[in-house]
């Protein structure tokens, strides 16, 4: 089925990023396939023809392209795709071992989703959190962190219950009024407050 | 001789009453990231100012300011602008590098979150400064949120005539995008990154041609980091002579460091230039859960440095982390536990730059995407032979150097110190067929 038919006013916001040449339309790519493989879980082969003739490409070069990248999908992710970061910063948090009972739990393998369709999984590389190791990604709503045993149990539980996914905001900055906080929770160094802006 | 002709100390330490963090200082104020509390706090003042000033002397305080690029590369920042033609009539591009997908950085990711109008103003400032009429952010495919507040924050801006036609009555007009990528680490070298937002495979180009001759659409474009950017707007409010009162000679100004690995506190910190290992570490990370044998300084790319009082004590600065033969690289610092197998350490790494090798040149693909990655494989199975630690070497020494783009020589950053530090944990493990290390549980329950 056709994605973008009845969406002509998306569509026209994509494409009003980028220059109105024929390189500008090619720039819409990544955003059109996100749409889509954010709606359907990923891109069926129709809409890769769909998306090609929108750009003015081919679908060869788009295939090229999404194979470029490990964010989209030809085949169908459950409806949480579990993303766990598997690099240094997180492997030394235990990302081994929560793979490991994601694998076990689910019952299923990178690349497989759940018989109720509910999960899939796959390993993904630094996702720009490893001060809150280990973590994962869930779809493209946000990141679960710092994950204990307990934590993924109560979640997966949460989702199975159907309860809607709700990422977390750490914000791992030790900062209040702007002066810093040492390691003993003290405020050191000074405040930005005392800056004076230059007069012009 | 009286105080005032004693030139000051330079500040090299975040413990300085004389230290005042910026870039994150408005972290944790109560929606920190809206336009309302970002003007509350004197923002957009800095793009008054440029406006005041004129657009060469934009360019003359960054050249004055010392500030070098902090994505990694560290070239100066003013300078890079300075490259951009002043007078070919051409529509100009300033781009946002907001890929950070080097592993143990995420400094970005919180200035884009909590204070995305920071980046904003330095990148309008810049706009103005290298006549540029529009800008796009490039931000990693799985940064949801700081796309959503950047996203908003342009918005806004829009709204209030911070962008858009004739900003503030100056007379100049700039606009902004944001471009979302899709998971790959190479997206992040800036000519990938063009590629990628032309819609293209995220090969690196060729240069020359430099982005300031012809960038994005072949028209001249100049790319930042988004702490280089926030890091603008601060010296343009400021003045380039508080900027580079902090530092050391050769490297001014503040940075935002990150730690991950096993410390009591892990996260981003904001220190001068020159402070030291141990007072990130102890005095603001909070010291070590475990015994520590190894640090990477600056992300995955930069050579690992020993766990010494020599490395502990040395200054953070540009100089100073290559004179201890590693580099500050983005100022990621990653704690490697003693009792972490270093094979199984670098193999991680090793496999991170595989599967992200693009593919395009031979001594990348072939060399790290299939050699390098292979004998690592092999060694961490246990099926290591004599002889396989020269091999890894020869084939670095046929790498290094020689790849289309750095990514190939940042996966041969830890290999090739990791051989130099711990030669004797290879040696074990390939007599052993087992790791000294490993086994026990690592996951908190
Ligand atoms: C493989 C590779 C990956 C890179 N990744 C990033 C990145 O994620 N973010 C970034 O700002 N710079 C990255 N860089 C550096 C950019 O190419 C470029 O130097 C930088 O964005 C320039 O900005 P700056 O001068 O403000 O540092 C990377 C470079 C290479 C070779
Ligand atoms: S290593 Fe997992 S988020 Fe960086």
């Amino acid at each position: 089925m056709l994605y973008f038919t009845d969406k002509q006013t998306q569509l026209a916001d994509i494409f009003s990023r980028y220059p109105h040449t024929e390189q500008g339309r090619r720039s819409a790519l990544m955003p059109l396939l996100r749409e889509v493989q954010n709606a359907l879980g990923h891109v069926p082969e129709e809409n890769i023809a769909e998306i090609a003739a929108l750009i003015g490409s081919t679908a060869t070069e788009v295939k090229s392209v999404m194979s470029f990248y490990s964010t989209y999908h030809t085949t169908p992710t459950g409806k949480w795709h579990l993303q766990v970061c598997a690099t240094l910063s997180c492997a030394i948090a235990g990302s081994d071992e929560l793979w490991d009972y994601l694998v076990d739990e689910l019952g299923i393998g990178a690349g497989e989703v759940t018989p109720d369709g509910l999960f899939s999984i796959q390993k993904v590389e630094c996702l720009g959190s490893c001060g809150t190791a280990p973590m994962i990604q869930v779809s493209d709503v946000g990141f679960s962190e710092c994950i204990t045993r307990r934590k993924m149990r109560t979640q997966l539980e949460q989702l199975r219950a159907g309860a809607n996914y709700l990422p977390d905001t750490v914000v791992p900055v030790f900062i209040q009024d702007g002066q810093q906080l040492n390691a003993l929770e003290q405020k050191i160094g000074g405040k930005y407050s005392e800056l004076e802006p230059l007069k012009f | 001789m009286p105080d005032t002709l004693i030139p000051p100390k330079p500040i090299t330490s975040a413990l300085d009453s004389r230290f005042k963090p910026s870039l994150y200082a408005r972290v944790g104020i109560p929606n920190s990231f809206s336009l309302e509390s970002y003007q509350a706090g004197g923002g957009y003042q800095a793009l008054r100012r440029a406006f005041a000033i004129g657009n060469d002397a934009v360019i003359d305080e960054m050249k004055k300011s010392g500030l070098r690029g902090r994505g990694g590369a560290g070239f100066p920042t003013g300078l890079k602008w300075s490259f951009m033609p002043l007078k070919d009539g051409k529509q100009h591009y300033v781009i946002c590098n907001a890929d950070e997908s080097e592993p143990g950085s995420f400094k970005d990711r919180y200035l884009m979150t909590e204070d995305p109008h920071q980046m904003l103003e330095g990148m309008i400032i810049a706009g103005f400064a290298m006549r540029a009429s529009m800008g796009y952010i490039y931000i990693r495919g799985e940064y949801v949120l700081a796309a959503e507040r950047v996203w908003a924050a342009i918005h806004d801006a829009r709204v209030a005539g911070l962008l858009g036609k004739n900003i503030l009555g100056s007379g100049f007009d700039f606009d902004l995008q944001v471009h979302r990528g899709a998971g790959a680490y190479i997206c992040g070298e800036e000519t990938a990154l063009m590629n990628s937002l032309e819609g293209l495979r995220a090969n690196p180009r060729l240069k020359p041609p430099f982005p300031a001759q012809a960038g994005i659409y072949g028209l001249p474009t100049t790319i930042n980091n988004v702490e280089s950017f926030c890091a603008a707007t601060q010296i343009i409010r400021y003045g380039w002579e508080w900027y580079s009162s902090m530092g050391t000679e050769k490297s001014k100004g503040n940075k935002l460091f990150q730690i991950s690995g096993p410390v009591q506190r892990p996260g981003v910190f904001e220190l001068p230039l020159g402070a030291t290992f141990r007072e990130m570490i102890f005095d603001f990370a909070g010291g070590p859960l475990e015994p520590i044998k190894a640090i990477i300084p600056g992300g995955s790319s930069t050579p690992m440095m020993p766990w010494t009082d020599t490395v502990l004590d040395a200054p953070m600065d540009y100089e100073s982390i290559t004179a201890q033969g590693s580099m500050l690289g983005t100022g990621g610092l990653i704690l490697i536990p003693q009792n972490y197998c270093i094979v199984n350490a670098t193999w991680n790494l090793v496999r991170f730059y595989a599967h992200e090798s693009c593919g395009k040149c031979t001594p990348c693909r072939e060399g790290i995407g299939g050699w390098m990655v292979k004998m690592y494989e092999k060694l961490v199975r246990g099926q290591g032979k004599p002889g396989d630690v020269e091999l890894i070497l020869d084939m670095s020494d046929n790498i290094g150097g020689k790849s289309f783009c750095a990514l190939a020589d940042a996966c041969l950053g830890p290999v090739l110190s990791s051989i130099k530090l711990f030669r004797s944990e290879y040696d074990y493990l390939i007599a052993n067929g087992k790791s000294q290390y490993g086994g026990s549980s690592r996951w908190a329950d």
